[in-house]
């Protein structure tokens, strides 16, 4: 789920969550009807946005009590618990308080914790929020392997669209409260209205002859030069959502024996389809 | 040997209560307000004993100061208990990973509610030597303390579930604490008020309405005067009531009012 600040995506976790009342409408979580809050939260595991811990506890015993809140005895709990901090990379951290953890190790906690009842819908709310790219990293390959071997539906909110393109199989961009564009990567990415454009890049001796082909292209709206990398050539698309001018345009390119040695089209990625949705609203 | 771990589900009040009172007292605040409870105590103590020396108070008033002091602190100390039990998780941040489980909001409060009155439980129990002490050789010892462990723990479960109530509906813990303890000082006002003021039918009527100066009066019965506990019983009426109405509400309040934000309106 993505979205800019404020766009509603941790009150639609809450509200998902059974934190906060929906203020008109339904949802189901896992086939769980929302009239129904106590069902949906034995099923789901939630890592809050801003989730606080208590300093004093150690690892092992802040899961081991929220094991014991799912309603685990005394020696479940505490096998869960193990199993957990190893699973999420902490063993080391069992004994120590929690208050001595980075916010890294905190955050790999939190998801430890909301793993204690084996979830079938995992709610991450901004999971790599204020850590260093080592620590954002170690969640997102945690977050991976637990969807991976769990088997759960996990939902992930995020300013991390590189990640995103790389993790999830379904996007959700939200604005001001309301969905924007909701798909696979591929498609929302389709779906935004970003200009399209796209460099290339021939012999240095060959940009005039080149220049030449792609103005005469009716595909191709804008050539020109791009300053300081010679041979490189930024072009503007006609129509955007036209992508067989530009098959054209290389097709011409070859058949007037210029070699193409860079081609990339740009305004294709979920970045600028977010920045498209969520600017043009 | 195998160990055999029942199947039956924990009582997520009971777990929730555990880990209150080990976050209480093993994390060293309970304590703390414990060993600050005893040097208060043996201040006054002291000082009573030195104008029962003096022939300035009778040992039976001695006595009766000491466990009004004992009941009023200690009931305070259970109160600010419950003033931080559900805003002082909120402010934490730790509130949201509590909703999320399936303990429901009246369990989490009633667990909260009775580490708290754990506080009085303690004060109780510093109190018990110092009261010997000071009531030692006129037998009255036991009549003391059994009074103070009735009248303190109704007053404790009405401030406990006062503090809790507070709690819910507050903004942040600090309104909590203090919107609390401003509570507790209205109500200790009347016992500050001129004798004058305290007779009539009016005068009785309000002391009798005040849990807490219903509760002392009636210690000071007992103590003071060596009546018979069921001979002033009808000033126990406030206390009791106070005590079941607060706790009826907290619990109620918890079930339908906890949230993320104290503000209910959202």
């Amino acid at each position: 789920m993505l979205g800019p600040n404020g766009a509603g995506k941790t009150s639609a976790i809450r509200v998902l969550t059974t934190i906060l009342a929906p203020t008109r409408g339904t949802f189901a979580v896992a086939g769980i009807p929302s009239t129904r809050p106590a069902d949906i939260r034995q099923r789901i595991g939630v890592l809050p946005e801003s989730a606080g811990y208590p300093e004093r506890l150690t690892g092992e015993e802040y899961l081991r009590y929220h094991a014991r809140l799912f309603g685990l005895g005394k020696q479940s709990a505490r096998a869960v618990a193990v199993r957990l901090l190893a699973e999420a990379g902490l063993p080391a951290g069992a004994r120590a308080p929690i208050g001595t953890y980075s916010r890294g190790m905190r955050q790999r906690l939190g998801i430890a914790r909301a793993l204690v009842n084996e979830p079938q819908v995992l709610f991450l709310d901004e999971p790599t929020l204020g850590l260093d790219p080592s620590g954002q990293r170690q969640v997102l390959t945690l977050v991976r392997r637990i969807a991976r071997e769990r088997g759960a539906t996990v939902l992930l909110s995020t300013h991390l669209l590189a990640e995103v393109e790389e993790t999830c199989s379904r996007v959700l961009i939200l604005n001001r409260g309301r969905v924007a564009a909701e798909g696979t990567v591929a498609d929302v990415s389709r779906q935004a209205a970003a200009p399209r454009s796209a460099r290339l890049r021939v012999e240095a001796d060959s940009v005039p002859k080149a220049f030449r082909i792609l103005t005469a292209e009716r595909g191709i709206r804008v050539v020109e030069p791009t300053d300081g990398q010679p041979g490189t050539l930024a072009l503007t698309l006609a129509d955007k959502q036209d992508s067989t001018s530009m098959n054209a345009a290389l097709c011409a390119l070859a058949e007037g024996g210029v070699s193409v040695l860079f081609f990339e089209l740009e305004g294709a990625r979920l970045s600028d389809a977010f920045l498209a949705m969520t600017e043009a609203a | 040997m195998v160990a055999v771990e029942s199947t039956a589900r924990p009582r997520a009040w009971a777990v929730v209560t555990g880990q209150e009172l080990r976050d209480l007292w093993l994390g060293g605040r309970g304590l703390l307000l414990s060993l600050a409870f005893s040097g208060l105590l043996s201040v006054l103590s002291y000082l009573v004993a030195t104008n029962q020396a003096l022939n300035f108070l009778e040992q039976r008033e001695s006595v009766n100061l000491t466990l009004q002091v004992a009941i009023a602190v200690g009931a305070m100390l259970a109160l600010l208990g419950g003033a931080d039990a559900i805003s002082g998780e909120r402010e934490r941040g730790s509130l949201e990973s509590l909703l999320l489980t399936p303990v429901s909001r009246l369990e989490l409060t009633a667990g909260k509610l009775l580490a708290a009155l754990s506080l009085w439980i303690a004060a109780l129990v510093v109190t018990i030597p110092y009261v010997w002490f000071l009531g030692r050789g006129i037998g009255i010892v036991g009549d003391a303390l059994a009074t103070g462990a009735l009248v303190g723990t109704l007053l404790a479960i009405f401030l406990v579930s006062l503090g809790v109530l507070v709690s819910i509906f507050a903004g942040s813990n600090r309104v909590s604490l203090s919107v609390s303890l401003f509570v507790l000082l209205a109500l200790f006002a009347p016992t500050q008020f001129p004798t004058s003021a305290q007779q009539g039918w009016a005068g009785d009527l309000f002391l009798r309405a005040n849990p807490l100066t219903a509760g002392e009066h009636y210690v000071g019965k007992i103590v003071v005067d060596g009546h018979h506990w069921s001979q002033d019983v009808s000033w126990l009426v406030s206390p009791a009531i106070a005590a079941a109405l607060f706790a009826v509400l907290a619990a109620v309040a918890g079930a339908r009012f906890m949230q993320l934000s104290g503000d209910v309106s959202r």
